[in-house]
């Protein structure tokens, strides 16, 4: 006898961002991107609606890597250290559609790169890369404060993902991301209250709620990643059962975290299966955005999603 | 012992220190009361210090920034004294951040570091006929037939036997100190004496003998000792009326602001009698301020009833505590037997008599027995749920046929204590306020309309509930918006509730982002762990059909506001009933009625304690609940967004 599959019908669904502006749509990028969209979990396709797959970008910054582990740099080359190129390599040569520009240089400890620096840079960045973009600050509020309302400008209309929104900081960069039309990257320390808090404060400011990214702040395989899992999995559940203010789409910011753990430093290919499964782990569990570092994690993971959704399909 | 001279600043106090003694035991003993939060653990950072000149060595600790140690500031409590020292103590290292003018510091110095304040108990809501009048202490003038060869039984025997024609004692008991002077005193008075009866446990105690009829003076004393706040009043046990009711500070806040870090300071070399004497100190000058004030004998003062929670009445017992915070949580007595005041330091009539009223657990005590009595909680029909908004508070929730209760850490935020204008509910204290939505003026209204001298309880629930929705604060507490009133202050931004000019105080009254960090974390314990114990009994907020607010709040509380800030669930308000000091009420119903003892005792028995921190949800539950008014913004329909 067969067995019926028992579906679960949800009332809630989760919004679709768009990251990217096209000509038409009022920017310049070469296309734009959906994100989220889900009314089921995480790719069960029986269930609900799974219309827009994880994306991938690849992390670049607007200066040279310092602290970059010696395999990403070798996977790239010397051109890693001019962020152009770089940002080139990741869309010419492994076809990036979307790239997470992080403002390192404007950081006290590595550059101190003044607004003004930071919007040029910005600008001169869109006008040669055309995918869409993530930008996230060098993660010292007080100078996140300066430089980020300067580079949303720079970016003004280009519908940019815009981060990171923490619960004491959060005021400047939702007005900057309001006034540009951007979206925001709404981050919390693996804590589906602080999520659900920082939600209701930015959209009290008039940022809809359909323009907010969550960053649920994750930990590498043996570091944490399931306590990011369950945050992710119970946060869904919520979205899924009706609550508006969990109902946005997660940004992973899986490079950086895979590339720290000790084990992903003893050999070039454990570094790689580290960020592969780290990322393949997050997207189980809801991942929509996932941020990479080194270009053959990027393909597994790549490859991994299509076979998924062909599965699916 | 090397011994050294340290003085104080600006107080210009020197006192002689022993080489390796911290500064701040130094401090207490010249009388000068730092803020010590963490009980002198080096984790509060609050005891900072200034060292003018000597020699001093220090732990080092992650508090102290380099800049300030470039400056000379010093942990007091970390910091040991290596020769003569002269140490500047910044007033806001000082107990109590109001400014004081030199009357009031003095008055702090002579030992207590604040004054017995009248206050205005909440009109009792229950009328005082639930149990019949037999008061803890009763007094009887007897006449007694002289003896005759007829009539020969001993002294004691005859005065037994007239007693007996007062009722059926199941048996009477006198000291030897009373037999003594028995046969002298009836000679003397030609056989009229008033005896004092007191109910000490299953037996009857005569517990003095005087001569002459002073039946007319008979009075009692009930208190509600918290862990911030101590609550006396003076009762005429004949007539039942309250002749004053006083509250003060619990001097015992200098060594450290929970229950926990007073058990560890217990602990340690003289800890448990360092404590219970600043209890005894607190409650002898509260008793010391009534009997002076209505020119009452000390010694006709017989009794004593106490509540208070189970830590505070080890304290005030001078028992071990320690065991009370480790596991399995246990107490040394729950039910302590009727006692000689004069035992725990309590100063009355030198046989008066002590009654503790019986506590449940280590976290639930006789203070929640006694507001369990006075709401009558135990008699309603339906599911009903008493709140104590204190330091350490309770949530009860049953009817007629079960009581459950568990135990709240809330920190003393809403008794006006570890926030910066907080007070009292006394005179000066702005307890209602209204804030303009456009230019944010405030308008507020104070106890008694004294001129304002800090923020009380009730004050604070108005205060963030108005900043709400004049959209000052944002939802997590944090203030948004610019004006005159707002200003960057060390502990964030602040918001000024009224300039100095306008109180004509020597600081302004303000709220800043510190404060309402504090005040959140106590609103969300309170609710927390109300919704923890309605879940747990599978009941919700909708099933209860009463909810009785117990507190220190003085004559005022704003339910609306409270729901708005998430302090109360949101709920039809006319199930909310605001019944101010419950536990005073309810040790004032057993020092009049032998009753309402009786049923204290049951009541203890019956209550059942549920432990909080065995609810895996419980961590959750907490921290969605500090947010304005919550995380889940859908148990707050009411609320507008």
């Amino acid at each position: 006898m067969e067995t019926p599959l028992v579906l679960e019908k949800w009332p809630g669904v989760i919004s679709t961002v768009t990251i990217g502006a096209t000509a038409q749509e009022g920017g310049t990028r070469s296309h734009s991107l959906k994100i989220g969209g889900q009314s089921s979990m995480p790719l069960l396709f029986k269930e609900g609606a799974n219309p827009n797959k994880p994306k991938l970008a690849f992390e670049v910054w607007d200066v040279a890597p310092s602290d970059f582990d010696e395999e990403v740099i070798k996977a790239f080359g010397k051109e890693i250290n001019d962020p152009l190129v770089w940002a080139e390599i990741c869309v010419n040569k492994f076809k990036a559609e979307l790239l997470c520009l992080k403002m390192q240089g404007t950081h006290p400890d590595f550059g101190n790169k003044s607004p003004e620096e930071a919007a040029k840079f910005v600008s001169a960045f869109l006008s040669k890369v055309k995918v869409p973009l993530i930008i996230t600050g060098s993660g010292d509020d007080s100078k996140d404060n300066l430089v980020m309302p300067a580079c949303s400008e720079a970016a003004k209309k280009e519908r940019c993902l815009v981060g990171s929104a923490v619960q004491d900081n959060y005021k400047t960069l939702t007005a900057s991301v309001l006034a540009d039309g951007h979206s925001i990257i709404a981050e919390s320390p693996i804590d589906i209250n602080i999520a659900k808090q920082l939600n209701i404060l930015i959209s009290d400011m008039g940022l809809p709620l359909e323009r907010i990214v969550i960053d649920p702040t994750i930990g590498a395989l043996g570091y944490g990643l399931e306590y990011a899992y369950s945050i992710m999995e119970r946060a869904r559940l919520a979205a899924l059962s009706g609550d508006k203010t969990l109902a946005s789409p997660f940004i992973c910011f899986v490079g950086q975290e895979a590339w720290r753990a000790k084990e992903a430093k003893t050999n070039p290919e454990q570094g790689i299966m580290w960020e592969t499964l780290t990322a393949s782990n997050l997207i189980q569990s809801g991942a929509d955005v996932l941020v990479m570092r080194h270009p053959k994690a990027f393909t597994n993971v790549s490859n991994y999603i299509e076979e998924l959704f062909n599965l699916g399909s | 012992m090397q011994k050294f001279k340290v003085t104080f600043l600006p107080d210009n106090l020197t006192v002689e220190a022993e080489k390796d003694k911290t500064i701040l035991s130094a401090a207490i003993s010249a009388g000068i009361n730092i803020n010590s939060n963490c009980g002198g653990d080096g984790i509060c950072g609050r005891c900072k210090v200034i060292v003018n000149e000597g020699q001093v060595s220090s732990q080092p600790n992650g508090i102290i920034t380099p800049q300030e140690r470039k400056n000379n500031v010093y942990l007091a409590c970390l910091t040991t004294v290596h020769s003569d020292l002269k140490v500047l103590i910044p007033d806001s290292s000082r107990i109590n951040f109001d400014k004081l003018t030199p009357e009031e510091l003095e008055e702090r110095l002579s030992g207590l570091y604040s004054k017995a304040e009248d206050i205005q108990p909440v009109k009792e809501k229950f009328e005082d006929k639930v149990f019949t009048h037999s008061p803890f202490a009763t007094k009887i003038y007897l006449e007694l037939p002289e003896p005759t060869l007829n009539d020969s039984i001993s002294d004691l025997e005859r005065l037994y036997r007239a007693l007996r024609q007062y009722g059926e004692f199941p048996a009477i008991a006198t000291g030897l100190f009373n037999i003594r002077q028995l046969g002298e005193l009836l000679r003397d008075y030609d056989w009229k004496v008033t005896v004092t009866l007191g109910r000490r446990n299953e037996t009857v105690e005569i517990v003095l003998i005087e001569p002459g009829d002073t039946t007319a003076n008979n009075y009692g004393l009930c208190f509600d000792i918290g862990t911030t706040t101590i609550s006396g009043q003076l009762v005429d046990l004949n007539s039942k009326k309250i002749l004053g009711t006083k509250a003060t500070y619990n001097q015992q806040a200098a060594f450290g602001s929970d229950v926990i870090t007073r058990i560890v300071y217990a602990a340690k070399t003289d800890g448990l009698e360092k404590l219970h004497n600043a209890v005894t100190d607190t409650m002898n000058q509260i008793i010391k301020d009534l009997v002076s004030e209505h020119r009452i004998d000390l010694n006709s003062v017989n009794c004593v009833v106490c509540s208070g929670n189970t830590t505070m009445i080890h304290l005030l017992l001078s028992m071990d505590p320690s065991h009370i915070r480790r596991q399995p949580y246990v107490p040394t007595a729950n039910f302590i037997p009727v006692l000689r005041a004069a035992e725990a330091g309590i100063n009355i009539n030198p046989r008066g008599l002590l009654n503790c009223v019986p506590g449940v657990s280590s976290y639930v005590g006789g203070d929640t027995t006694a507001g369990v009595l006075s709401s009558r909680l135990y008699q309603k029909e339906e599911a009903c749920i008493l709140i104590d908004i204190g330091t350490n508070g309770e949530i009860v929730l049953g009817n007629k046929d079960f009581l459950v209760a568990c135990a709240a850490s809330a920190g003393p935020a809403f008794e006006g204590s570890g926030v910066s204008s907080g007070m009292r509910a006394s005179s000066g204290a702005i307890q209602k306020v209204n804030i303009d939505k456009k230019d944010f003026s405030v308008k507020y209204s104070t106890i008694q309309d004294a001129a304002p001298r800090g923020i009380c309880g009730s004050g604070y629930i108005d205060l963030l509930s108005e900043m709400l929705d004049a959209g000052i604060i944002d939802k997590a507490g944090k203030i948004k918006v610019e004006g005159k009133r707002i200003r960057q202050g060390e502990n964030g931004k602040e918001f000024v509730v009224c300039f100095k000019e306008e109180a004509n105080s020597e600081s302004d009254i303000l709220i800043n982002e510190a404060d309402i960090e504090n005040l959140k974390r106590s609103k969300g314990a309170i609710y927390s762990a109300t919704a923890i114990l309605v879940r747990h009994l599978a009941l919700d907020f909708s099933s209860v059909s009463k909810i009785f607010i117990a507190g220190g709040f003085g004559t005022y509380l704003d339910i609306e506001k409270a729901i708005r800030i998430g302090l109360l669930p949101d709920l039809e308000r006319s199930k909310f009933v605001f019944i101010g000091n419950s536990s005073l009420a309810g040790s004032r119903q057993i020092l009049l009625s032998a009753q309402a003892r009786d049923m204290a005792d049951a009541l203890a028995q019956k209550i059942t304690y549920f432990e909080l921190s065995v609810d895996p949800g419980y961590m959750d539950e907490y921290s969605q609940s500090l947010f304005f008014p919550h995380t889940d913004l859908t148990r707050f329909p009411t609320v507008r967004a």
